[in-house]
């Protein structure tokens, strides 16, 4: 019914309906000799993997230190690694990874075309190896080199690549029916420390914005991240491997300085919280040790991000700060401790939630081990003020209820002086309490 | 399951029952002739039906017919076993299945079996909506249970649609046995990251389809896309997976499903279930006015017929035909039944556009008993569990055979009586049918109809499948030459060619601009700005100006809203709450240009091919509750309307016209009757809903003085309805005839050529003129054609 040439203009008109039925100019659509690649970034064909390798000697610059320092800082950072990644087997070599993708929204039609890996060698120098996907048959001799080459590193680093670059190489290897390597060594994925210990939640906590922040370093003409994919599509319509020289530059500055932000990031955590400079650097790092069960040194941390606070601090991160301590107090069984930081809150002043929350600890705590009801009593009243959640209401009503009774109870002569009317084991009562308020 | 005859309860639902429609049909209420000029035209009985059982196969798992016996099915029914040997030997199946009669175990019983054998096995189910597989999940988890504790083989059943939270996928993927699931989370969640599905799809081995009917029009031209792209998935996972459907009655369940999956199918039709006695009545609402054949107004006589079965303590169902009324008669019922506010809410309405939790609590209270009646859309059509009740009541002709069957079953135990009422509108469809109701009950169900070829679908559906896969160069995706599609999505640079294949080069995810229900995906909200700003509801892109057009009242559960702003560019409409006395309707000028003419012939000339739509709603009229009056009108200025699609149009050439002996006024007149008489015949002849097809009159008044009735298909590119209208010319002319000829009203009513208003005075006989002289040419044409030569 309808010829090519009809058909030809009737999909051009759905495909692109403002453009009218004019094709565009169509580009030479051949592969890219690799004598252009070879000129343009510099790298070699091992196989049907097309291989860039640089290297950055120890004494090159990196804003007020060297290549070399970053690497001295990296060079035994067991402790730290099994810190940050939670696995007793992570350790050098550190292995930093970053891709670049053809797209940031996953599935089937998302893949790498560029695979940055980038390591410190025994002589400090900053090497990288970055893989260059040339057509799309070629992936899997890709992810098999990319595989090869993890042989010998220790653990992964990356920036956001739990949620980003490993799902997605992960996928690329199911879609070609291979195992996934990755999940075989430990992956610190800095993202998430460094946005507790210096993400600012109005700028967000980007690495450049890191770089820029921490380490005092500029990039100069680098590439803007989001225009890579348009960059690499056109390189695979023209053929003109230069279109890719600034790409490549991209992730490898990328990876240097991940690299570097990893390298202070050790430093921070074997320092301890004396080496923190800020109330959210100290607060950051005791959330750290907290979250691997390292108590003690989550207190110092707390108590030194409160006693920077004296200098100055946002409203919400003081609030933060002292709710923090409190809870770690009450963890080593410091009530009193607690019940302070409790009390230094609620005379900050803070919003409703964290109110809330001090007062009911206060409540507890005045009636449970002070004994002291009618302070108990202000404090369940006072807690019902910041506008609560119906159920938890009823939580709070209850307690009333039941300090009021002992008030009763303890305001007429007590029939057993000897025994306290009101039975506490310690540790239940504190258990049942704590649960109620993380609820 | 086993009946239980005598229970108190029932003979005196019975009882009730029998009362209520002697109200309706006074004296004997058995089957009778019918009647096409008094009120009830029509009271057929559906006698009580036996079981007819088979044994189970005996290549079923022993450990599954043990499970089946322990929940007191000790054997089939015929038309189960028959399906499930079907499916058990790979073959694809569709059951044609009457509400109620196990249709389920068709499905879930090979799939168990095949599990129980080779626990590897992985099935697909795909129902039309979330919640009709919210539903089936508790079923199918209490008999995978019972598996568990009988056999101890762990059978995984999930659902995955929009709500599954982010970190339960994981699991679901990895652990799923059977995953429940519809088509547009397959089209947008499943296949674009088939490498994560990966377990899933090689070990599929059955594809349910439920509510196959459902997948017809836009939707099922989408759908069988989206199997296009699944069965290619398949391929390169090397599965193969069997096709196993049910679908309500149409005439065509074979061939829809053999469309969809582009597969041969076996046809299980005969049921082996139960059934009780049921009744079925047409009541054409009397004529109030003879001369201007107005009708008393169908929703009050809804109203009435729906308050014999509620007051005598029957739960009933009422189905309207649009939004708008359904809120009406919920407004009416309420009126009625419930005590002041604050009492229980006994009547409730259900209509597309109501948040889900809304929903879920008006479903629950019909199951549990605490609703006593619904008022809803065709959105309570399909098989969500809302229990069996005792009537069902239709504000309307649904539209089609087959709908009106579905709703009528909504109403029915296995073994008590119940009863379904048809309420003719005065749309001439209705009109139609209420006065032939040998048409409804004897005529064989309709045709569904897709067009998964519809080049602006396919395109659509090729950029997904280039994205989830490379294509090879002998592929081939449809019937158009894929091909060429992928030369031009070359051009604009969506895929690039190395090679032999077709990579995808684009960053962005194509399947979450496309959506299989509408043209787009894109919807307005309702903003009700009363008190603190909060979403009360949506409406579809493309009725939101009729809708929600500034002014306009917007009705959700009797609660009326006016429009106070539409933000046209923010897709939101601000309402706010007020009390007023009458609704309102839009009013919608459309104009069409011919692009390209695929075939003409006749001397009196009937085409097909492409045309330009263009649309706009004008202004609105406002309509008095209860007695209909309209009250007032005003006038809009909201943006156009485009649509590229195809037509099917009839030219009212001068030499048609200058025999007749009438003045121009009337002529157009009569063209005008004729043109909304003919629409009306055309969805009868379509199987389609009143949506799916536009009308539209170009008149020349210059040199050549012709009439152009064009009827479209209201879907950008067209959804295939014009050719099939183009070839059922003949048809089509008589059928109008009929319908102009046989009524009773004297110059034209809203049962024929329209209301008297909408036409002069002498539409009716102008029309009968016109349609006599076209048939006439016809004849000639038959003379003349030779056959063959003329079709495309």
């Amino acid at each position: 019914m309808i010829d090519a040439g009809k058909l030809r203009d009737r999909l051009r008109e759905i495909v692109s309906p403002n453009r009218g039925a004019q094709p565009r100019a169509a580009a030479s659509v051949e592969a890219a000799p690799p004598s252009s690649l070879e000129a343009a970034l510099g790298g070699a064909w091992r196989g049907s993997t097309f291989i860039i390798e640089r290297e950055s000697s120890a004494d090159v610059r990196y804003g007020e230190q060297t290549v070399g320092d970053i690497a001295e800082g990296l060079r035994c950072a067991v402790q730290e690694a099994v810190l940050l990644t939670g696995r007793a087997d992570a350790a050098p070599q550190f292995l930093f990874f970053d891709l670049e993708t053809t797209g940031l929204n996953g599935g089937a039609g998302t893949y790498a075309f560029l695979v940055g890996s980038a390591w410190f060698d025994n002589q400090g120098a900053f090497r990288t190896r970055q893989y260059l996907l040339c057509r799309g048959g070629d992936e899997v001799a890709l992810l098999a080199a990319v595989e090869s080459g993890l042989a010998e590193s220790g653990t992964l680093v990356t920036f956001n690549g739990k949620s980003f670059d490993a799902p997605l190489l992960e996928t690329r290897c199911l879609f070609h029916r291979r195992d996934w390597f990755g999940s075989r060594l430990p992956h610190l994925d800095v993202l998430h420390p460094a946005r507790q210990l210096w993400g600012d939640p109005s700028t967000g906590c980007s690495l450049t914005q890191l770089e820029r922040q921490l380490l005092g370093v500029r990039r100069a003409g680098d590439l803007p991240g989001f225009e890579a994919p348009a960059r690499y599509f056109q390189f695979i319509r023209s053929g003109d491997a230069s279109l890719l020289a600034a790409v490549v530059e991209h992730n490898r500055a990328d990876m240097l300085a991940l690299a570097a932000v990893t390298a202070r990031l050790f430093a921070l955590v074997r320092r301890g919280p004396c080496a923190a400079l800020t109330p959210r650097e100290a607060l950051g790092l005791g959330r750290l040790y907290a979250r691997t069960g390292r108590h003690d040194e989550a207190l110092a941390a707390f108590e030194r991000a409160v006693a920077l606070m004296d200098g100055g601090a946002p409203a919400f991160l003081a609030a933060e700060a002292l709710r923090a301590l409190a809870l770690a107090y009450r963890r080593l069984r410091r009530y009193d401790a607690a019940a302070a930081c409790w009390q230094r809150l609620l005379n900050r002043g803070c919003d409703g939630a964290a109110r809330r929350e001090a007062c009911e600890a206060l409540a507890i705590h005045h009636e449970h081990r002070v004994r002291d009801l009618a302070a108990a009593r202000t404090f369940a009243l006072r807690s019902l003020e910041s506008a609560p959640r119906e159920r938890w209401e009823d939580a709070v009503r209850h307690r009333l209820a039941r300090i009021e009774r002992k008030q009763g109870a303890v305001s007429a002569p007590p029939l057993f002086p000897s025994s306290p009317s009101w039975p506490s084991p310690p540790s239940s009562g504190l258990q049942r309490s704590g649960r109620r308020i993380s609820s | 399951m086993l009946p239980a005859p005598g229970s108190r309860q029932l003979s005196t639902k019975d009882g009730a029952l029998d009362a209520a429609l002697e109200r309706l049909v006074p004296g004997r209420r058995v089957e009778r002739t019918d009647t096409p000029d008094l009120r009830v035209t029509a009271v057929r009985r559906l006698p009580a039906a036996a079981a007819s059982y088979a044994p189970f196969p005996e290549r079923l798992d022993e450990r599954l017919c043990r499970v089946l016996t322990s929940r007191r099915i000790p054997q089939l029914y015929t038309h189960q076993r028959e399906a499930i040997e079907h499916a058990l030997a790979r073959r694809h199946v569709v059951v044609i299945t009457p509400t109620a009669s196990g249709k389920t175990l068709c499905y879930n019983a090979p799939i168990l079996d095949t599990v129980l054998k080779d626990p590897s096995s992985r099935a697909l189910y795909l129902f039309p909506t979330k919640a009709l597989a919210q539903d089936q999940l508790a079923e199918l988890q209490s008999l995978c249970e019972i598996v568990a504790e009988t056999s101890h083989e762990q059978i995984g059943v999930f659902t995955y649609d929009g709500d599954t939270p982010q970190d339960a996928r994981r699991t679901i993927r990895a652990r799923a046995h059977l995953v429940l699931s519809n088509p547009d989370m397959l089209h947008a969640g499943i296949l674009p990251h088939h490498p994560r599905w990966a377990k899933l799809l090689e070990n599929l081995r059955y594809v349910v389809i439920d509510e196959l009917h459902a997948y017809r029009g836009v939707f099922g031209s989408h759908v069988c896309n989206v199997l296009r792209r699944l069965r290619r998935i398949c391929r390169h996972y090397g599965s193969d997976p069997t096709f196993i459907c049910s679908s309500a009655t149409i005439a065509n369940a074979r061939e829809l499903a053999e469309r969809l999956t582009e597969r041969p199918f076996e046809l299980v039709e005969t049921s082996g279930a139960p059934r009780g006695e049921k009744f079925f009545v047409f009541v054409n609402p009397p004529v109030v006015n003879q001369q201007l054949g107005i009708r008393r107004s169908y929703l009050a006589e809804t109203r009435r017929v729906a308050s014999e079965f509620i007051a005598r303590n029957l739960q009933a169902i009422v189905f309207t035909q649009s939004r708008l009324t359904t809120e009406i008669l919920t407004t009416y019922l309420k009126d009625d039944f419930e005590g002041g506010p604050g009492t229980p809410e006994t009547i409730r309405g259900y209509r597309g556009g109501y948040l889900p939790n809304r929903r879920r609590d008006v479903e629950r209270g019909l199951r549990e008993g605490t609703v006593r009646a619904v008022v809803s859309t065709n959105a309570l059509e399909l098989g969500i569990d809302i229990g069996a009740l005792d009537v069902c009541v239709m504000a309307g002709y649904p539209g089609t055979i087959a709908a009106t069957w579905q709703r009528a079953g909504r109403a029915g135990r296995r073994s008590a009586r119940s009863a379904a009422v048809m309420v003719a509108s005065s749309a001439p469809l209705d009109q139609f049918v209420v006065r032939n109701p040998s048409y409804f009950f004897d005529a064989s169900p309709e045709r569904a109809l897709i067009d998964p070829d519809n080049l602006h679908i396919l395109v659509d559906h090729v950029k997904c499948a280039a994205f989830e896969l490379p294509f090879g160069a002998a592929e081939t995706f449809g019937r158009p030459d894929v091909q060429e599609i992928l030369r031009i999505l070359e051009e604009q640079g969506t895929v690039h060619a190395t090679g032999d294949t077709y990579t995808w080069t684009s960053e962005s995810y194509p399947a979450d601009a496309i959506s299989l229900r509408s043209i787009s995906s894109d919807n307005f909200v309702v903003v009700d700005s009363t008190g603190e700003p909060r979403v009360i509801g949506e409406t579809d892109f493309t009725s939101g100006p009729a809708t929600l057009h500034p002014k306009a009242i917007y009705i959700v559960e009797g609660r009326l809203y006016q429009v106070e702003r539409l933000d046209f560019e923010g897709r939101k409409a601000f309402v706010r709450e007020i009390d007023c006395d009458y609704y309102t309707t839009a009013i919608t000028y459309s104009r069409v240009t011919v692009l390209d003419t695929f075939a003409r012939e006749g001397g009196a000339p009937r085409a097909h091919g492409e045309v330009h739509v263009v649309s706009r709603v004008v202004g609105f009229k406002k309509i008095k509750f209860y007695t209909n009056e309209n009250v007032g009108s005003g006038e809009l200025d909201l943006p156009e309307q485009q649509m590229h699609t195809t037509a099917y149009w009839l030219e009212l050439t001068e030499s048609t016209m200058q025999g007749l002996p009438y003045a121009s006024d009337d002529r157009r007149d009569g063209v005008v009757g004729l043109a909304f008489a003919l629409c009306q015949v055309a969805q009868l002849l379509l199987m389609c809903d009143r949506h799916d097809i536009g009308l539209s009159i170009d008149s020349d008044e210059g040199a050549h003085r012709m009439h152009t009735i064009f009827i479209y298909d209201n879907y950008p590119g067209g959804i295939g309805f014009s050719e099939p209208l183009f070839r059922m010319h003949g048809e089509l002319l008589e059928r109008t005839h009929q319908l102009i000829a046989d009524c009773e009203c004297e110059s034209g009513c809203p049962g024929c050529v329209g209301p008297v208003g909408y036409t002069g005075p002498l539409a009716k006989t102008v029309a009968l003129r016109i349609l006599g002289v076209l048939l006439e040419q016809l004849v000639g044409d038959g003379l003349q054609a030779v056959p063959g030569l003329q079709s495309t």
